[in-house]
């Protein structure tokens, strides 16, 4: 209401140059901003617009998607699915079973590289069907608890992982408690490939979010056993793959960084990897996979930037001609009167 | 009656051409009732005379409506014949009969069959009625259409209380209609359906997130994302535009009075076009969630660490800003500075912020760090935004070009014309005055307090320019009335007759 009586009884003190001072008039102070008389840029959307904007985006868009493409093609990676590889025939069974009974659950596998993978190898643990987005678990930890040793009695939010025998633990929550604890070694003929397990988290999270002085207490002592073990002497900063882990992920299909292995491995290399198969994903049919991958400047393989890039590119290109066909085909002159509708239909009064 | 039927030709409500329908009460039938002095008979008599006029008109007026190329209808019918005529039995017939004529001219009627015939209009057509009075006998007119205009003025200010709008000249009315009241319509749909499209993008890119969560509810975004989403990051954009979106400026707008037909179509707020932003939303919905998960599934950088839920969420969000305030600059026709201030100033406050909060919320700790440090996002950042509105740029360029509305013709028409904004030394000239018409209304608009005289029989240039100069009105001065002052001992209290 007020927007549309001020500029109306503003319009009625329009022409006239106003003194305020001098006529004791009503009459608001005049400001281009409540005339609405600003300067303003009215751009018309012409054939000419549309066609350069789908050119400009074309010639921007396949260059990177080139780039990016081929980024992504130069990546070598390896999947290897081995949960259910992993499990003797004898106790195929029942999975869980065998997976929760104690014991040395130590498996081999033979992994052939198929291209020459440059160093560092990227070693990762592939997860499916592993909800790390759910609501409860996403929850289910104490970050003040995490970062300072003063807080280390702050369990809110934790249950059920809170307190065990009465005391608290360090870290709470049911995230830390379900780390993942399957272990790998490399050999190439029988030579050991070391794991460098160092700097495989984030440098923020290493030295804002976990503290250096906080170190497990009371960890995994309760009845059930989630997942890894921690060392109680090596603090939580130091705890990479703790920390990796309570990165929650976004889906429930997710891979995370376990090491790398710092030598190239040539092509048709067979390389032997001894992994202990401790943790339990068949209660949920979930599965596990081991990758190793190389990198490049914009990470793994994946080829979505460089299709969508590519596919945007070619689509606007194709627009782009489309149009320029479809304009010549039905021109129309700009500003042509008789697309007025009132030009258009008869009997219009 | 005849007053009234020349005010109704000197205003162009009827013309020469128009078929006019006239109910008096001067007939000679009924005047002789009227000198019997019998005041039964004589209500009886006006309403069968009434009636059977109301019948002979609308009888007549079908016929020429039948005909396609008929002339106008004018009705003119006076106040005692109109309080038989607003008779519950005779109203159909009344109504039935104005509706079909161009103009209808009541005189001589009283307030309360002033609202009567208004609240027979609104109720009976089911139209959108507008009344525009300026005295105390207005005000229940005003109250009963559905939009009310007083006129503030000579006869005080009870038509002003009473009514939704209030002007100062009746001739401003055109501009209250078709300038405002037009712009008025097309800023509220467009900030209507805008709203609702931005919501509705930003809440089901939410939504296709919670069929990967196992159903749990586990938020996609950051709660503080959300809850300043619509308060800071996207809100001052769409009110710069609601204030200050023109589609033509107001001289087009009164120049082509037709395009006012677009409101009275309804041509912005149809289903067709709240359906084409709900489609535009899910597409866009679509484009942010799964470009930006399907991206991030493996390892980022050279250094091949993964990125976790918080970071996947702020590329999305940010991704969200930035096209939804890129499609108000999309949809806009008039771009002011004020345009480009809030929708940068909203990119930007986003990006202060997350720099901020990062350093301090605990669960998104260093978030905005983490993602900037990588080239994935920066790709992501150019990519997103324009797939998304790659749909509705489209739609704008086909639908600009094969199917216009009426005002973006008259935009392009008019294109190359500049906004009529003119300063001309003090005095502010709108273009379709002449010179000496913009004098004499400069002068109109000088108090009338400090003078006696409302109307002038000669021409006065000493008072002219005396109370024009006062104003900073420049009018010049008359060589004669130069002389004439020179000659004058005193100030100019009363003009003098001009000596010619």
């Amino acid at each position: 209401m007020s927007s549309t009586t001020a500029p109306s009884s503003s319009v009625a003190a329009g022409s006239a140059d106003a003194s305020g001072a001098r006529r004791n008039s009503k009459r608001p102070k005049y400001s281009r901003f409540t005339q609405q008389e600003l300067p303003a840029c009215k751009p018309i959307l012409t054939p000419g617009w549309v066609i350069s904007a789908f050119i400009l985006v074309s010639i921007v868009f396949i260059p990177i998607g080139v780039a990016a493409l081929f980024a992504s093609r130069d990546v070598v990676e390896i999947v290897k699915r081995y949960d259910t590889d992993c499990i003797p025939l004898s106790e195929r069974n029942d999975k869980v079973k065998y997976i929760q009974s104690p014991g040395n659950k130590t498996c081999t596998r033979n992994i052939t590289v198929t291209k020459h993978m440059k160093k560092p190898i990227y070693v990762y643990y592939q997860l499916d069907n592993f909800y790390q987005n759910h609501r409860r678990y996403v929850k289910s930890r104490n970050d003040a608890q995490l970062r300072s040793n003063g807080s280390s009695d702050d369990v809110s939010g934790c249950s059920p992982e809170d307190y065990s025998n009465g005391l608290v633990i360090v870290p709470c929550g049911l995230i830390a408690w379900s780390l993942f604890n399957d272990t790998y070694n490399f050999s190439r003929n029988n030579q050991q490939l070391s794991v460098n397990k160092r700097g495989i988290s984030w440098k923020s999270d290493r030295e804002h979010k976990f503290g250096k002085n906080v170190y497990p207490r009371n960890f995994q002592n309760g009845t059930l056993i989630g997942g890894a073990h921690l060392d109680d002497s090596i603090p939580l900063s130091d705890q990479e793959d703790l920390i990796v882990w309570m990165r929650t992920a976004a889906l429930p299909t997710f891979r995370k960084l376990y090491g790398k292995i710092e030598q190239d491995l040539q092509e048709n290399d067979v390389i032997e990897v001894t992994l202990e198969n401790n943790y339990n994903t068949y209660s949920f049919n979930g599965k596990k996979k081991l990758v190793l991958s190389t990198t490049s400047w914009l990470g793994g393989k994946n080829d979505f930037l460089g299709i969508a890039y590519l596919t945007v590119g070619g689509f606007c290109l194709f627009l782009a001609m489309a149009f320029t066909l479809v304009y010549l085909v039905k021109p129309r002159q700009l500003g042509d009167p008789s697309y007025l509708s009132w030009n258009r239909t008869p009997g219009w009064r | 009656m005849e007053t009234a039927i020349n005010i109704a030709y000197a205003c162009k409500l009827i013309s020469n051409e128009m078929k006019q329908f006239i109910i008096s009460s001067e007939t000679d039938v009924i005047r002789e009732v009227e000198e019997r002095g019998d005041q039964v008979e004589l209500a009886r008599v006006m309403k069968e005379e009434v009636k059977k006029e109301l019948k002979k008109c609308l009888e007549e007026a079908q016929q020429y409506f039948n005909t396609l190329s008929g002339p106008k209808l004018a009705l003119v019918i006076d106040g005692k014949c109109l309080m038989y005529a607003l008779d519950p039995s005779l109203r159909v017939m009344l109504l039935n009969l104005s509706l079909n004529c161009n103009s209808v001219v009541c005189c001589r009627v009283s307030p309360l069959q002033k609202a009567q015939v208004t609240t027979l209009v609104k109720k009976g057509a089911r139209k959108i009625t507008l009344s525009i009075g300026d005295g105390a006998n207005d005000v229940s007119m005003i109250q009963a259409a559905h939009v009310g205009v007083g006129i503030s003025g000579l006869e005080g200010m009870q038509a002003v209380m009473a009514s939704d709008f209030a002007i100062a000249q009746f001739r401003f009315l055109s501009d209250l209609l078709l300038v405002h009241g037009r712009w008025s319509y097309l800023r509220i749909c467009k900030v209507v359906t805008y709203f609702f499209y931005k919501n509705l993008t930003f809440t089901l890119t939410q939504f296709w997130f919670t069929f990967q969560t196992g159903f749990s509810g586990q938020r996609f975004y950051d709660d503080w994302f959300q809850s300043l989403y619509n308060v800071m990051f996207t809100s001052l954009p769409v009110i710069i535009y609601g204030l200050l979106e023109k589609d033509v400026s107001a001289s087009l707008s009164k120049k082509y009075p037709q395009l006012y037909m677009e409101g009275i179509r309804n041509s912005f707020f149809k289903w067709r076009v709240v359906a084409m932003w709900a489609f535009s939303a899910i597409y866009q919905s679509l484009i942010f969630y799964y470009f930006v998960t399907d991206s991030t599934s493996t390892g980022q950088n050279s250094s091949g660490k993964m990125f976790g839920l918080w970071d996947v969420s702020t590329v999305a969000f940010t991704c969200v800003v930035v096209t939804v305030n890129l499609r108000l600059l999309m949809m806009c026709n008039s771009m002011t500075r004020w345009h480009y201030i809030s929708v940068g100033g909203s990119v930007l406050a986003w990006f202060v912020f997350v720099f901020v909060y990062s350093l301090i919320r605990e669960n998104v700790l260093y978030v905005i760090y983490v993602i900037m440090s990588t080239f994935y996002f920066y790709l992501s950042f150019l990519l997103v935004p324009t797939v998304a509105l790659l749909l509705d740029f489209i739609h704008q360029g086909i639908q600009r070009w094969f199917f216009p509305y009426d005002y973006q013709v008259v935009q392009e028409i008019h294109r190359n014309e500049p906004d009529g904004y003119l300063r001309a030394g003090g005095l502010e000239i709108s273009n379709h005055l002449t010179p000496d018409e913009a004098r004499s209304f400069a002068i109109s608009q000088l108090p009338r307090e400090t003078s006696k005289h409302t109307g002038f029989a000669f021409d006065s240039p000493g008072y002219e320019s005396f109370f024009a100069a006062q104003q900073g009105v420049y009018v010049p001065q008359k060589a004669w009335d130069v002389v004439r002052r020179a000659s004058m001992r005193s100030k100019a209290k009363a003009p003098l007759p001009p000596k010619r």
